[in-house]
């Protein structure tokens, strides 16, 4: 099951603020729901893991995200992070380019364009349950991501707790909802 | 495990009770703790409609409930439909007149939606008996003859007189 | 001719009610789940989620600790015992339990036992199994690139390829289409479906230390074949194995193949001592056991400037999945696919199909029809119709002017099939008369200038049934002969067994009828049994309409059989001589003095009590009837569509079913089928399909996905008859159950593609959603 989707959204930060956040991943891992940032295997690739429940059925996703590149100058990363079903019902993939530009009014704005595959069990639900269901992990995230922007930098950002499961019942109906309520965000899926 | 709960039902006139877990299906609680195997599964996403039972005088899909959701209810399933006698149902007489049935399978299901059907809209169009079972499927009889047993059972009264049974009756 | 019997004894042509409905509209029948012996566990299976990975590890501590749980197999158990691969139908072989890697979505990976159902489930999700994933292959076209995955690193041949089969002379059909005026050519997708029966597959496997026996109840529509293969795989003795089939809840050829869930049931109730049940989810029955079709097929056709038809070639490529686990008979890969000539005269006609492995599930099944001419069937008559496209003629006309013709029969076809007799036209005509097809068109072409969409289909198939003669025919060696055994009681009741097995065909009624039509015994004085293995005597099961054409014609060969006996029995006590005797349904006469006879009854009664001297005892037979050809049933189904231009959605207006199927034993039942038939056809035509993804993911892979038709999509069938006897067969019938699903796929998809052919639509693939139809009346610019 192979999903695009395409989000861009603003920060009232100035840019290299956001670049610098963006750029190192154990900070973007904070405002992932649900996932956290594990280890560090080599400059550019770290071992991470993303706990998703639908309903009952809780996937713990272990696996890896990688800076495959990392372009200072014009401001664009790309990241891709794969990893697997612990109990082996499943894998997942994503390829996230981010672009940013910085706007007028002093803002940043952040592009992003990801490519997700899902194997397994998850998928058999269809696209359209995992378009929601991302797209809602999106919104979350940019929240997040505007959160963290705005406290001080020395704040615990990247301790490796227990990362709360993203309850993907809640998201799944908000995804119910969503489907009545039409798409108000662009997001495509294959 | 959960500590088990009581399920205490009236099923086809009777008292019935058994000891549960919380999550085990209605259907579950029928087919097994009660030995009732009239009702039947046939599909994991309440599609089908092989495990519709009658509670509180609504059909419900038994595999989308649990037993002690139930516990209280009146429930008849398609093994209270033929009288203490011996004596087949309206119902269970027109699917056997029209040919209504080919496997069996969804035959059940089909009884107690048609008998809850029937029992609110007494004299249905052959739309609106299509439309009343069309949370149960089949896929021997293509339906046809399905409505024409509700049918059957719908004019029962003139039909039983009238009808000279050709062939095997038992 | 057959005389038709009184009403009293129900013999052939007589709409008698069923025998069987008495305990299934009291809920009582026996299905494989209703099945409950005292100490029995439950068996659930792991699977896998990837379509290709390597398996590295599989941990079954945690479930194996869940109390209650008895046992978890896993493939590296299987292999001990040299049954982690079982042989299929098709002399493939299928792993029971992963080993060394798996090959598609749902494959099976472990098997846990346990008390009850729920806590086999908690077991199930705790058994982790680390995968590597591997490339995926799931486009058959791709299966034969040089940088293609390889899937099957079991066998000696590394490639994807499983076979090639033609038939045919290539090069003089090739010869034909140099000179001819006329090529039409059309590329016809046949999606992956699903049978899914309304009961799904499962077995209770009850090894008894007691008796050393092994009892398996099990949805099969082979009872002996099964016990035979489980005879042979497992090494158990075939006399200490009983295979009973109880009722079953549908089959439509998904419960032929043998499934690893039943293996691993009869290993664990083989290693514990104590009944196992196994008893399949929806899901898991869509997702991994026997799925139909899935051929993509070109047909081409040669003809003259004035629709003579001169030459058809045809190119298939057959998707197995990752198992060849086809039922079809030894020497046909691709199964009877080769009865695509149709009902069409073609001088010269060649056929090839090369068969590739994917990661999807295995199979392909014969749904509801003979092996893979439902494939055959659409695809020439959605070539006939491109081909009157083509020459604006008729499809109607095009078709009559070549029908084999009804003097020709017995007829043979160039790609050698003899057919047994047919009268195409007759059937056509028919069809039409009593659809009204003339004011259809009429109506057509008034709807057209106002801008409105309708479109008028024909079907008009001949499908080859009845496998089959023992000089062609085998599965696994086994020749497909089928048998009846009969008994008469001291009081005229009978008692008889076939080595079919009826999975709502009727035959505890039909078979009744067909002793009552032979003996004169009331049919509701005959008692049908099948699917025990211990008291039926060997068949190959029903499946592909083989029925009627091999143990119908048994029986009645069986109870020609008692008629012999009985006559020289009535000769002793009438003292004459047996030539001085007539028959009449259920009595021998002396000619001449019709008040001297004696009853079959009475002739029963006899056998035990009178016996004439130099006979044995009893009235008995037993025959195997070795068909001498297959069956050739057909008919001409015309659907009649309106397309909703804002929606793009399909509605049937009218469906017209004319078949043939010879002599009918109850037309009740036959109707029954016909109805059964045509709307799994309406499905497959307009809502359903088993796809994957690029990943291998499965879509549709529950009931969420792939939809069924409830009683508000299907429409009032319409259903008449001609009659064109078999001339081989005893009673001259041919077999049914299946022609509407055979036949009806291409009369809806003619119909579509004919309300929008004056737009330029040639061909439009099953299924014909309304999103399908919708993009083409938008790209024609006639959307609402």
């Amino acid at each position: 099951m192979g999903l695009k989707i395409e989000k861009t959204f603003q920060v009232q930060e100035p840019l290299e603020k956001v670049w610098a956040f963006l750029s190192d991943p154990r900070k973007v891992a904070t405002c992932v729901p649900g996932a956290q940032i594990t280890g560090q295997v080599d400059e550019k690739t770290y071992k991470g893991a993303i706990k998703v429940k639908v309903g009952p059925s809780v996937t713990d996703y272990n696996g890896e995200v990688q800076i495959v590149r990392l372009d200072a100058e014009n401001h664009e990363i790309e990241i891709l992070g794969k990893g697997q079903d612990v109990r082996g019902r499943g894998s997942a993939s994503m390829r996230m380019t981010g672009k940013l530009r910085a706007l007028d009014n002093g803002g940043t704005e952040v592009v992003s364009e990801s490519e997700i595959t899902v194997v397994g069990i998850l998928a058999q639900m269809g696209s359209r349950v995992i378009t929601e269901v991302s797209n809602i992990m999106f919104g979350e995230f940019t929240q997040n991501f505007q959160a963290r922007l705005q406290q001080p930098s020395d704040a615990p950002q990247d301790q490796a707790g227990e990362a709360k499961a993203v309850d993907a019942t809640s998201l799944a109906w908000e995804a119910a909802k969503g489907l009545f309520r039409g798409k108000s965000e662009s997001g495509s899926s294959k | 495990m959960a500590k088990k709960q009581l399920v205490s039902v009236k099923v086809n006139g009777r008292q019935r009770e058994a000891a549960v877990e919380p999550r085990l299906l209605l259907v579950h609680f029928i087919r097994e703790s009660l030995q009732l195997t009239g009702t039947h599964i046939g599909c994991d996403t309440s599609h089908c409609g092989a495990c519709t039972v009658v509670l509180n005088g609504k059909t419900v899909k038994s595999c989308t409930m649990f037993a002690v959701q139930a516990d209280g209810a009146e429930i008849l399933t398609v093994e209270g439909l033929m009288s203490a006698g011996g004596q087949l149902h309206a119902l269970q007489e027109g699917f056997k007149q029209e040919h209504g049935l080919q496997c069996g399978f969804c035959t059940p299901g089909m009884l107690m939606s048609s008998y809850v059907l029937l029992h609110d809209n007494p004299n249905p169009s052959e739309e609106e008996i299509r439309r009343g079972i069309s949370g149960n499927l089949c896929r021997c009889t293509g339906y046809q003859n399905i409505v024409g047993a509700v049918q059957y059972a719908a004019a029962k009264p003139t039909k039983a007189d009238a009808k000279v049974a050709e062939g095997v009756a038992k | 001719m057959i005389h038709k019997t009184s009403p009293e004894i129900g013999g052939m042509g007589h709409s008698i009610k069923r025998k069987e409905d008495l305990r299934f509209i009291q809920g009582k029948g026996n299905y494989v789940d209703d099945v409950n012996l005292p100490g029995m566990v439950y068996g659930h299976l792991v699977r896998s989620p990837y379509a290709h990975a390597r398996l590295k590890s599989i941990n079954t501590e945690k479930a194996k600790a869940l109390p209650g749980v008895l046992a978890v197999i896993t493939g590296e158990d299987l292999a001990k015992a040299n049954l982690a691969w079982m042989p299929t139908l098709s002399y493939d072989k299928q792993m029971v339990l992963a080993t060394g890697k798996v090959l598609f979505q749902s494959q099976e990976v472990a098997f846990v036992v346990a008390e009850d159902r729920y806590t086999a489930a908690d077991a199930a999700e705790l058994v982790e199994v680390e995968y590597e994933e591997l490339p995926v292959l799931v486009d058959p076209h791709k299966a034969m690139d040089a940088d293609a995955p390889l899937l099957r690193e079991d066998r000696e041949q590394k490639n994807n390829h499983i076979f090639h089969w033609e038939v045919g002379d290539r090069q003089a059909t090739e010869e034909v289409f140099q000179k001819a005026a006329v090529k039409a050519s059309v590329h016809a997708f046949f999606p992956r479906c699903h049978p899914a029966p309304l009961e799904t597959c499962g077995c209770v496997a009850d090894f008894s230390r007691a008796t050393g026996r092994l009892t398996v109840y099990l949805t099969s529509q082979a009872p002996h074949a099964h016990r035979t293969v489980f005879a042979l795989v497992g090494g158990i003795p075939e006399n200490n194995i009983r295979v009973i089939s109880p009722d079953i809840g549908g089959g439509f050829g998904n419960k032929v193949p043998v499934y690893p869930g039943y293996v691993c049931a009869i290993v664990a109730s083989l290693t514990l001592g104590v009944p196992v049940k196994w008893i399949e989810t929806r899901s898991e029955n869509l997702q991994s056991t026997g799925f139909a079709r899935d051929y993509h097929m070109t047909a081409e056709i040669a003809a003259d400037r004035d629709g003579k038809m001169k030459a058809l070639r045809v190119k298939t490529l057959a998707d197995h999945g990752a198992f060849n686990a086809a039922a079809q008979p030894t020497k046909f890969p691709a199964g009877l696919f080769s009865i695509c000539t149709g009902s069409y005269e073609y001088p010269q006609a060649f056929c090839e199909v090369d068969g590739v492995y994917t990661n999807k599930a295995p199979g392909g099944i014969a749904y509801r029809c003979s092996f893979r001419v439902t494939e055959a069937a659409y695809l020439i008559e959605r070539a006939v119709d491109v081909l009157a496209l083509d020459l604006k003629m008729d499809p109607a006309e095009l078709r009559r002017k070549n029908f084999i013709p009804a003097e020709k029969f017995p007829y043979k076809s160039s790609l050698g099939w003899t057919y047994d007799s047919g009268n195409y036209e007759a059937a056509m005509d028919l069809a039409l008369d009593k659809i009204g097809y003339k004011e259809l068109r009429k109506e057509q072409a008034e709807k057209r200038k106002k801008g409105e969409l309708m479109g008028i289909g024909i079907s008009s198939f001949t499908e080859i049934v009845g496998a089959g003669p023992a000089h062609t025919f085998d599965i696994l060696g086994i020749k497909m002969f089928d048998s009846c055994e009969i008994r008469i009681h001291p009081t005229g009741k009978a008692m008889a067994r076939m080595g079919t097995k009826s999975q709502g065909q009727g035959h505890e009624t039909t078979y009744a009828q067909i002793v009552a039509q032979e003996l004169g015994i009331p049919a509701a004085d005959v008692t049908i049994e099948e699917g025990d293995t211990d008291t039926a005597p060997y068949g190959l099961g029903t499946y592909a309409s083989r029925s009627t054409p091999t143990s119908g014609a048994a029986t009645a060969i069986a109870a020609r059989k008692i008629r012999d006996k009985a006559k020289k029995i009535a000769a002793y006590l009438l003292e004459c001589n047996e030539n001085d005797l007539e028959w009449e349904p259920g009595k021998f006469f002396v000619k001449g003095a019709p008040s001297k006879s004696k009853t079959i009854q009475e002739i029963a009664f006899a056998a035990y009590t009178n016996i004439p001297p130099g006979l044995e005892a009893g009235l008995e037979a037993v025959d195997y009837y070795d068909p001498p050809n297959l069956t050739f049933p057909f008919g001409t189904y015309v659907c009649v569509v309106d397309i909703d231009q804002g929606t793009g959605e399909v509605k049937v207006r009218r469906f017209m079913a004319v078949d043939d199927c010879g002599n009918i034993i109850n037309p009740m039942i036959v109707e029954g089928q016909i109805h059964g038939g045509l709307t799994e056809g309406l499905a497959i035509a307009f809502m359903q399909q088993i796809d994957y993804d690029e990943s291998g993911n499965i879509q549709g892979g529950s009931f969420q996905d792939y939809l069924l038709p409830t009683a508000v999509e299907t429409p009032h069938w319409e259903t008449d008859k001609t009659c064109t006897p078999s001339p081989h067969h005893p009673f001259g019938a041919k077999g049914v159950g299946e022609s509407p699903n055979v036949g009806s796929p291409a009369a809806f998809v003619n119909a579509v593609v004919d309300a929008l052919s004056h737009l330029g639509v040639k061909h439009i693939d099953m299924p014909i959603t309304p999103w399908k139809v919708w993009k083409v009346l938008q790209e024609k610019g006639v959307a609402a």
